[in-house]
Formats: C-alpha cells, structure tokens, sequence
C-alpha cells in the first residue's frame, strides 16, 4: 500500500500553484528574488522543497517549446538518505513518504552526500539548521489525503495513489497515446525505484532530471558490507585473541614465566 | 518510533521505566548536574576520610579522583568508614547514572516530522483523490509586459483560473502540451478577481515618476474614457463618481508637463474607423473606392481593445481580415502626440515622453508591440516608442495617493489643448456598445451627409451588460446596418464561432460591423480598473456605465465625433483626408497570427 | 603540583606562542561557531562536507592508525622491539581521535544532539557504526592511555588496573579500528553515481582499511622523527626498519588490489585520460604507493637496509598518499556531481588549524610531563625541546 505520484509532465504550464501549495502547507518562506521557485533558475533549496523548473526544449514537431518539471524529493522505494542516517531521522514509513525527523537529526549531512538526485538541502544559515527536503506532506497522506501539491494542481498533471498501480497506468497511458510520451517511466527502476513517477515528451535529462543513476537500490550496496561486520567483528576478535595467546605462551615460555601485565609499563 | 519500518524493541522498552528513575531521582534534587554533586560528593569522601584503596576499586565514582584529592588523602586517609555510608554513596550515583541515561535516552522519542504546519484553502483538505473543483492558478509567464504575481499573497483560492477560464474563455481553451508561449491575452480580469491581490499589473510607476523628475524630458500624459469614472472610487467616492477635472488637476500636480484626453483620439478612430466601415461596405456592393489593399471583408471587427486583438490573433486568426486596421485610440494619440503635437510645438519627438492612463492592463503589451512605433517609423528613428509607459487606473491612484494628494478635494481643471477636447461619442467608447454607438453616429453622418436622428443617438440596444448585443438599423439611402456587441472573450466567442461557421458555410455575412471588448462591461471593468467589488460585481459596471452615459447625455456639449474641432484641426493642418496616405502610416496597423503559439480546442 | 614527582614543565618556545595564538583563535572560532552555525564555512547544498571532514575526520582517522597498528604489533604479533614507539604512538592516537570527535562536533549541525545515536539506531548507516566504533574506540584508546596518566598523577592502583586492561583493550581496540577504518570507505559506497568511478568500488572498505594500515606506521615513523630531533631521541633503528617493512608489505597490497581493482572495472584508461580527474588519482598512485614502493622494493630486492633518510622519505610520501587519496574521494571524485566549486572559508581554515595546535600542544604537554619515551630520555625532554620546538 505504498503511495506514490504520477507526474504527466506534457500536462503542466506552469502555473506554479503546486510550489505555493508547498510553501502554504509547510510554512516555508519565500524569495523570489534569490530562491526562485518557478522557471529557468527555480533550485530546490532549504526554503523551496518543491519547484517547478522551465526548460526550452524542442517538440515533436521540430518547434521551440517549453517545458516544465515539477522537482521534489522523489521519495525512493528504497531510499540511501534514510540508510545513511545514523539516527534514523530519515525514515521510509510504509505509507510511501520518506519523512525527516528534526528532533533526532545531529546534522552530520550524511544524507546529502548519500542522496543520488542531490535532493536533501541544508538551511546553512541557522544556528541550528535542519535539513530540508519535500515531506510528501505525510500527514496529509496518513490522514487519507492527497499531498497538497497534488490537491492544488489545475491541469490534473499529477496522479496520486498506490505506486504499484501508477506504474501500470504510466505504461498504459504511454501505449494508448502513441508518439506523444517517450517510452520510458522515469523512477519505475532508476535507484531500484521511487514513488514518484515521470512520464515525459522529452528526454529527461533535457528536463533537469538525473538520468546517469543507478538501477538498482544503494542501499544493498551498504547492506553488503554492513551485513558481514558482526561476523567479521567476532572472527577478527578471536583471531587476534588466538594469536595474542600464543605469542604470549611463546613469550613466556621463551622468559621462562608468566608475564601478567605484558605492557611497556612492566 | 510508531511507524519504523524495523521497530527495535531492545531500545525502545527500558525507556519508560527509566524515564520514572529518572525522574524521581530528579525529584530528590539529585538530576545529573554531574560537576556539583560530584564535588559534594568529594568533600564528603574528604570528611569521612574514605580509604584510598577503596575509592580506586569504586569505579563508579573513580573520574572525581583529582591529583589534588589524592595528595589530600594519602595525608589524612586514616579514618574507618561505616559500610552503609559507602553503599550509600555508592547508590546514589548509581541513581545519578541512571538518571542520566533515562532523561538522556527520553529524548530519543524520533518527535514530530518535519513540515505539514502551516494550511491550504479548505477545498484542497479532503480525504481521497477527487480532483478538487475550484483548484489552482492561472500561468503567468514572468516576462508577461502586463500582469505580474506575488507568491507570497497567493493563497490558490483558483479566482483567477475561474475568471480566465469561465469569463474569457482562455485557460482551458488551448491544449497540452504547450508551446514556446504562456497564453495569456493580457486582459487582467485575472487581476480584478485576486482577492488578495497577488495579481496585479507590471507596476511602471517608478519609471514614470523617474521621467517627470528629468527636466529635460516634455511628459505628456492621455487619460482613458473608463478612468474618469473609476479612479474616484479609490478616494472612497461611491462608484461611478465623474471625476474627470478632479483627475486632470491631480496629474498636473505630479508633474505632467501636458494633459491630453484619449476622447480626442476616440473621435479620431471614429474617423478612421468609420470611414475604413464604409470602405469595405462599398467594396462588398462592388463599389471599389480608395485604397486597393484596404481590407474589404464583412463584419468589420472593432480594434481598440488589445486584450480582443490578442484573443482574435491567437484563436481566430481565419477571422483577422475582418479586424479594423485602425489602432486603438491610446495609440493613435501616442503617434499624433511625437509628430503632429511635437511638430506644432516645436519638440525633438525625442525628448517627448508619452504616458497613457488605462483601465487597462493589455495596453501595457500593446504599448510593447513591435509594429507600434509609427511616429518613430516616420521620423527615421524605430526605436521611439508612440506609448512610452503604460499606467493602470489603480497605479495613477497609487501615484497620487504616494504624493499625498487628496483627489476628491481638487479644484477640477481642464485638458490641455491641440488633443485635449473630446466629444460624448468618445467618452462612450468605456462601455460596452459603446464604440459601436459612436460609430453609427458618425457612420450615419458619413454615409447621409446628415447628423443622425435623436433616436441614433440613444441606441438602447447596443447598451447594458448582456454579453452579446445585437441590432438593426435604417440608414436612409444605405438600407438595414446590421451591428453586434459583445463584451467578455467568453461571449466573443460565441460570436465568432458563429461568423467562422457562416463563412466557411460560404453564408452572407450576418453583420456589417462587430464590437468586441475583452472585458465584460467593456474598459469600465477592465482588468486595471479600481477593485471596487471582489470579484468584480455588476453594481459597480452599472454604476460605471450610468456615469458614462451621463457624461455624454448631459455633460459634454457635443456628442458626435466629426464634430471634435481638434480632430478636424488634426485633419486640416496634418493628416489630410481620414484613411488618407500619412493617415493610414499613423494610425492604422497591422496583425499577428498568434496560431502558432498554442494548440487552440476549437480550430478553423 | 606535580607529575611523576617533578613540577609540572612547560617551556614556551616561539613556535610553542605561534600555536597558541591559533588556538586561541581556535577558541573564538569555536564559540562563533557554536552559537552561530555553519553561516561562516564555504559549505553549500552542493558541497555538504568540505574541509572539517576531510582533514579532522578522514585524514585524522587514517593518519591516528598507527595506534592500533603499533599496539597489534607489539602486543598481539609481540614483537617487542617496537616497544619504544607504542606509547607515543597510542598517545598520538588518543589526541587524534579526541580532535576528530572534536572536530566532527564543530561539522554537526545540531551539535548539542551528538549523543542521539546512542539512543536512537540507525543500524543500516554506515556512519553509525563509525560513531559507535568511533566512540567507543576513543574509550579504548583512553584506557590505553590511562595506565601513563595515573602512574603520572601517583595513582599507581588505577594504573596497574589499566594496565592489566591492556590485553582485551588491544584487541578490541585492533577489532574496533578495522570496522571503523573501512567504514570509511564504505560510507561513499552510498555514492555510486556521484563518486567519480576511478575511486567508486565495492573494494573501497578494503582499501581504505589496508591503506590505514599500512599509513599508521608510517605517520608513527613521521612523528618519531619529529619528536626525536625535538627531544633529541635516539633513532630506534630495528622498531623504524620494521614498520618500514611493515608499511611497505601493506602498502604493496593495497596498491595491487586498487590497480587490480582498476583494471578490472575496466577505468585504467579513464586513469590515463589526464584530465584533472586522472592527474590527481595518478598523483595519488604515484606519490602514495609507486614511489615509496619502487624505493621499498629496490632496497629489499638488493638486499639493502633501508637508511633513516630512507625509511622518513618512504613515509613521508605515503602520509601524503592516503592524504591525497582522502582527498580525492571527498572533493576530486565528488566534484562533478556536486557541480560547483569549493574552497573552505578562513573560518574553516584557521579551526582546522587551531584544532591542530591544540593538538600539538597537549602533545607537548603531555610528553614533556608523562612518561612516554622512553625512561633515559626524560631528564633530556625539557632542554632540546627549546631549541627545536
């Protein structure tokens, strides 16, 4: 029952409405002027968690275009941010949101790095800063609504429910309308995954998107090596233990008693 | 901690029980205020003259042992120490320890996910995903010369979706994917419906106020029809105040070097645009006079209102040959004003600065058009523009507000001279039907040689804010001239679906002459018009247009364009004959097929 | 008051008032930064780490290696002639990992919840078990250490109780560095995609702990020299040529298996590309592992014994190897994902360089006041260090 969106990016003009919805909902400020939210310069940054970018592309019919791409946190089905986090602040809750908790978060910026969209964003200027990164407003979706970017949108550009559907109907929609959409559902597998989903006209990365990702999840990556730790821990431990012992009966043998503190001190 | 994915008992269960150590440790007094109780602690250690062996095999208390304190008690350690004191003690910071621990590990709680403070408009809070029906915004390209947004105020209440998709047909008109283009007519109903007025127009009044501070620069100024009964309002008049002379005196006050009225130029377009009527009427009776590349298809569409023109080239630009060539009244005074009023006063059109009043927030895009820079054209110089700056109805009472001039208290004055005067046919031009009316009045002239009867003269008909008018009239020696009104793209739409279909239905044209204005009630509401009533309520435009009326029935003393004595003055000593060769340079122009800019729902 | 019987020593030296003046702007920086945030770094939403994690945590991690190392060696291997330099270098470790978790303190955002992961687990992050590790291996090398500390202060009962400590300490202390030495490079295996793919491999835990070994000694033979012409030590010839050896057999590892590595993942000809990226990893290569390994090499191979100068060279140069290659992994490899340029501010600057010298200064401290060299060095300590210090 995890959730997830499915962005039609043909069908958005950029009216912005979505990114004000964000700011509204997630009392977020605004400034225009050095963190745009909309347009050629609209970065998602620690004010913005949601912006709708402009890209001049050309359409199908060899036309100058433009499009614009809703970015926000793609929520990933299996996120690195939420594995990299020491704490747990970041966590994939089975609703389908990927929620950051302020209070646990030490600031180790660990996410940041992990992130492969670059997504979680920093407010450099507090003292005290938290990271900053699209909610996928959780309590809306806990409480059975529909993540305010998605409510406020006038063309309908987005779909919400369960993610496991929206790829079928991404695909389908693909099939029914032939030669519109590009036959790629951006997020069905890129990172193993994410619930948000992307169908596109254009080449994604004519749209801002990171394309050159990994297929499969990071996370696995990670579990990997963490997964054998224990192991080798007590393996190594026993080893060195096993190899102290016998030097430490060769030693004493050798001295011809038993040297208790074995140290520089003695 | 509720909703982890792989929820860690081992953490999670001693938290409450230390929790309550903690806090009843805190309840002693004791807490973890590890410096000050371990001191107390020490000193006690010092008078109870606890062993040293025994404080070193203590481990819990084994980090307070300082150099100092040992020094101190290899002196004087020689005292016995009672057991329970050592337990006591011993306990106690087993407690502080566990106190810590507890307080310490009761913050772990993962505490409220970050966002989701703050709200969205009731119609967005609702369970399930139904799409919601009053949602979102219009699209407004930041480059747009006439409406601009501030997110900050925008609270998505979808006002301004409802008035560009409901009234003027615009939004929602056009498909997806877009092209290159953001389309947008410039009308500002969109403005006039924000309640909080994130919308609003490109405000230019710095600009404007920079010019009229550079001595150097001859600022002149028009002033709309609509304005003379609208700005009022904003000096808490009631609506539809007539305050024409009160508004001309405020404008000198801030400076203006001249104050022209857009009426004189009104008349001028009934001139031009009457005869180019009649043109084209021969023309379709086979009576081919003047120009041959005069357009000569029927209806003839009016041209005044830019936010029309726009919609016609964008949607309908299989209809643009009906599009009257003459500009819009602010346009031929802007053309007038940096040739004929600059060759009469002896001014380098250089050094003019042509401002214009506008209920209107379209005119600033008109204003920007490429093609409209005829005096400039002619002087050689294509970069001069006719229309220097745009201002809105709200951005003069802005202007006048800033410099602490109290409107209604104005002593009226009059319009300057040489494009000043104006007659009741122009001053009508701000209501709907009204350039219409104008116009049969001095058709009527034109094609008897006679003024029009009485009855002409109050043409009930083409009046009041029924979306789309029609009516039928008896020109002695002409037959039946058939006219149509519309007010709204929304109800021009409906009209022009019904002349496109009759042309391709090879019918005979319905109408000889069609009025449209892009908004509803005509430039009385247009989009930069005082916001009297949220969203913009018919009282006010009934009031507007009473005024309107009023003004040409009782106020003004003529009531016929070709009666304008500074027109014919315009025409005697400058243009020559009306459609005339220097005419058509000045005052008429030309359009654009706007088609390829979106995927229009209903095409040709 | 005294230490080990003797008023506690000090001597200031110009060198000694130039490292103090940078920790008291240390000091204030500290504070600023405290209460103001990270506003005074160069640190943006496309470089998220920068100075303070490369050089108070990576580079400072790798280079406290030598503790574990020499400890493993001396007392798990019990190869007893490298007694002289265990205790300096356990000591250097200990300063080391107090200033990384100092320093690490300074990089977090929300500083004051620094203990959170003690109670709160992130168990499938890679940098909670470097906390953990991190933590408790500073307790460790705290312990380590304790036995000089107390027999110092005269408490000689709480020093022998360390003392017998030792074994367990060492061992879990060795287990303890190796979790968290490769958690280090496990920590950018998350960044497949973002790190440059002449660095990203599944092999990076590995080489990151191999390389921290076999930089360890080499940072300890650095130090030794060091502290040696200060104090005027005798050049302990059989300890130094055998964490030469040490190093050189470690570090012969770790570059077979990275260039093994390489070639494998098919990047030797992005390594010869020579764009900025390839000559800073050839840089790497060359300055960290071929050039100390062809003079390692070459000596073994004819049968010399490696000189004083040779052996300080040699590891010189792989102390600036793995610097490099920390480097590389942090800011290189990085730099085209981030898509933006760092440099760190003056702030980030001058607290790096004052959390060093307060560093060497309580190494100073510690040395001229403790019993870490060797005992017929003591009396010596104060005067030389004078001269050179």
């Amino acid at each position: 029952m995890s959730k997830g969106v499915l962005v039609d990016m043909t069908k958005c003009f950029g009216c912005g409405a979505c990114t004000v919805a964000c700011k509204l909902w997630n009392e977020k400020k605004y400034d225009e002027v050095n963190k745009p939210t909309l347009g050629e310069a609209a970065q998602l940054v620690d004010i913005n968690w949601t912006v709708v970018s402009k890209h001049d592309v050309t359409d199908q019919g060899g036309h100058a275009a433009w499009r614009f791409a809703k970015k926000q946190c793609l929520h990933c089905v299996d996120p690195a941010c939420a594995s990299s986090c020491l704490v747990g602040a970041l966590r994939k809750t089975p609703e389908g949101p990927v929620v950051y908790h302020p209070d646990l978060c030490v600031g180790c910026r660990y996410c940041m790095v992990a992130c492969p969209f670059n997504i979680p964003k920093y407010e450099w200027d507090k003292s005290f800063p938290k990271v900053s990164k699209c909610q996928m407003c959780f309590t809306r979706v806990v409480a059975g609504e529909q993540p305010a970017c998605i409510a406020v949108c006038p063309n309908q550009v987005m779909q919400f429910g369960d993610r496991d559907q929206l790829v079928k109907v991404a695909h389908q929609r693909i099939a029914a309308h032939k030669g519109l959409y590009i036959d790629h559902v951006f997020g069905e597998t890129e990172v193993g995954g994410t619930a948000w989903l992307y169908l596109s006209d254009q080449p994604f990365d004519k749209l801002g998107f990171k394309t050159a990702v990994p297929q499969e999840s990071l996370p696995a990556y990670t579990w990997q090596i963490l997964s054998k730790l224990p192991a080798i821990l007590l393996g190594w431990t026993a080893i060195l233990s096993g190899i102290y012992f016998i030097n430490k009966r060769r030693n004493a043998a050798a001295e011809g008693k038993l040297d208790h503190t074995g140290g520089p001190q003695a | 901690m509720w909703y982890r994915e792989t929820s860690s008992n081992q953490e999670r269960l001693p938290e409450k029980g230390l929790d309550s150590i903690g806090r009843k440790d805190a309840e002693e007094g004791g807490s973890f205020g590890a410096g000050a109780r371990l001191g107390a602690m020490k000193k006690r250690a010092r008078q109870v003259g606890i062993k040293r062996r025994e404080m070193a095999r203590d481990r819990g208390t084994r980090e307070i042992i300082s150099a100092e304190d040992v020094d101190d008690m290899e002196t004087k350690s020689n005292k016995g120490l009672p057991c329970s004191r050592r337990f006591f003690l011993k306990g106690l910071g087993a407690a502080g320890l566990s106190g810590a621990l507890a307080t310490l590990s009761g913050c772990k709680d993962a505490g409220k996910p970050s966002g989701g403070e703050g709200w969205t408009p009731q119609q967005y809070n609702a369970p399930g995903s139904w799409p919601v029906q009053v949602r979102g915004r219009v699209p407004i390209d930041p480059a747009n010369p006439s409406i601009v947004r501030d997110d900050r105020k925008c609270i998505l209440c979808g006002q301004c979706a409802e008035a560009c998709e409901r009234v003027q047909s615009v939004e929602g008109f056009y498909g997806l994917p877009i092209k290159n283009d953001i389309t947008c007519v410039n009308c500002g109903q969109c403005a006039l419906w924000c309640p909080t007025g994130a919308i609003g127009e490109r405000d230019d009044i710095a600009r404007v106020l920079r010019v009229i501070g550079d001595a150097k620069l001859h600022v002149i100024v028009q002033t709309a029809p609509a304005t003379r009964i609208a700005i009022g309002e904003e000096f808490g008049m009631p609506a539809g105040s007539i305050v024409e002379g009160k508004m001309v005196a405020a404008l000198k006050m801030l400076g203006f070097d001249r104050v022209f009225d857009t009426n004189f130029s009104a008349d001028l377009t009934i001139m031009e645009e009457g005869t180019e009527l009649i043109g084209r009427i021969k023309a379709a009776g086979g009576q081919h006079d003047g120009e041959g590349h005069a357009p000569t298809a029927l209806p003839q569409f009016t041209s005044c209102s830019p936010g029309w023109v726009k919609f016609c080239e964008y949607f309908y630009p299989d209809l643009l040959e009906h599009m009257s060539t003459c500009k819009s009244p602010q346009q031929m005074l802007g053309s007038v004003a940096k040739t004929y009023y600059a060759k009469k006063k002896g001014i380098d059109p250089k050094q003019i600065v042509s401002v214009s009043i506008m209920p209107c927030t379209a005119k600033k895009f008109e204003a920007s058009r490429g093609e409209m820079n005829s005096a400039g054209a002619l002087a050689g110089n294509p970069e001069l523009r006719d229309v220097d700056f745009v201002l809105t109805t709200r951005e003069l009472a802005r202007m006048i507000k800033g410099k602490g001039i109290d409107l209604a208290n104005l002593a009226p004055q009059p319009y300057d001279s040489l494009m000043g005067e104006g007659t009741g046919a122009a001053v009508i031009f701000a209501a709907t039907g009204g350039v219409m009316e104008a116009a049969v009045r001095s058709g009527y002239y034109l094609l008897t040689g006679q003024n029009p009867p009485d009855a002409l003269l109050n043409l009930t008909a083409v009046r009041g804010l029924q979306g789309v008018k029609e009516a039928s009239l008896e020109v002695p020696g002409f037959g039946e001239l058939r006219v149509a009104v519309a007010s709204g793209l929304g109800n021009a739409r409906q009209l022009l679906d019904q002349i496109r279909a009759d042309k391709q239905a090879g019918l005979p044209p319905r109408y000889h002459f069609v009025e449209f204005m892009a908004c509803p009630g005509g430039c009385i509401s247009g989009g930069g018009q005082p916001k009297t009533s949220v969203p913009p309520g018919d009282w006010v435009r009934k009031e507007r247009i009473r005024s309107i009326y009023a003004i040409d029935a009782t106020i003004y003393k003529k009531r016929l364009s070709h009666e304008n004595k500074e027109v014919m003055d315009l025409y005697a000593e400058y243009l020559g004959q009306p459609n005339g060769e220097l005419a058509h340079r000045l005052l008429h122009t030309t359009y654009t097929d706007r088609s390829g800019s979106l995927t229009a729902k209903n095409k040709a | 008051m005294t230490i080990n019987g003797t008023r506690i020593t000090f001597r200031m030296t110009p060198f000694r008032l130039v490292l103090i003046g940078f920790s008291l702007i240390f000091v204030g920086i500290v504070a600023y930064r405290l209460v103001n945030g990270l506003q005074m770094t160069n640190l943006t939403d496309a470089w998220p780490w920068g100075l303070w994690i490369y050089v108070d945590v990576k580079l400072g991690v790798a280079l406290a290696a030598g503790g574990f190392t020499t400890a493993g060696i001396y007392y798990v291997l019990g190869v007893k002639k490298v007694k002289s330099v265990v205790k300096p270098a356990i000591l250097t470790a200990w300063l080391g990992y107090c200033l990384v978790g100092f320093g690490l303190l300074m990089d977090l955002g929300r500083w004051y919840g620094w203990w959170h992961p003690i109670f709160s687990w992130g168990e499938h992050s890679v940098m909670f078990e470097l906390y953990m590790c991190v933590l408790l291996y500073t307790i460790v090398l705290t312990c380590e250490f304790a036995p000089v500390l107390f027999k110092g202060l005269g408490l000689r009962k709480v020093s022998s109780f360390f003392t017998r400590l030792t074994a367990p300490l060492v061992i879990g202390g060795i287990a303890l560095s190796t979790m968290h030495q490769s958690s280090l490079g496990s920590m950018y295996v998350l960044t497949l995609g973002k790190l440059n793919e002449l660095w990203w491999t599944m092999l990076l835990p590995i080489l990151y702990y191999s390389s921290a070994v076999a930089v360890g000694p080499a940072m300890v033979t650095c130090e030794t020299a060091l502290a040696g012409r200060f104090f005027r030590h005798e050049w302990d010839a059989p300890a130094m040529t055998y964490l030469a050896k040490w190093s050189g057999y470690v570090m012969t590892f770790y570059t077979v298996l990275r260039v093994g590595d390489l070639a494998v993942r098919g990047q030797l000809a992005a390594l010869f590309a020579l764009d900025t990226v390839s000559v800073m990893c050839l840089l790497e290569l060359g300055i960290g592992c071929l050039l100390p390994l062809w003079f390692f090499w070459s000596y073994k191979l004819l049968g010399r014994e490696m000189t004083k100068t040779m052996i300080v060279r040699n590891a010189v140069l792989m102390v600036l190897g793995v610097a490099l290659n920390r480097g590389n992994v942090v800011f290189t490899g990085m730099a085209k994902a981030a898509g933006a340029s760092y440099f760190p501010s003056v702030a980030e600057l001058f607290l790096t360089m004052g959390l060093i010298s307060v560093g060497i200064l309580i190494y100073l401290f510690i040395v001229e006041n403790f019993d870490v060299f060797p005992a017929h060095d003591q009396h010596a300590a104060s005067g030389p260090a004078q001269a050179h210090g």
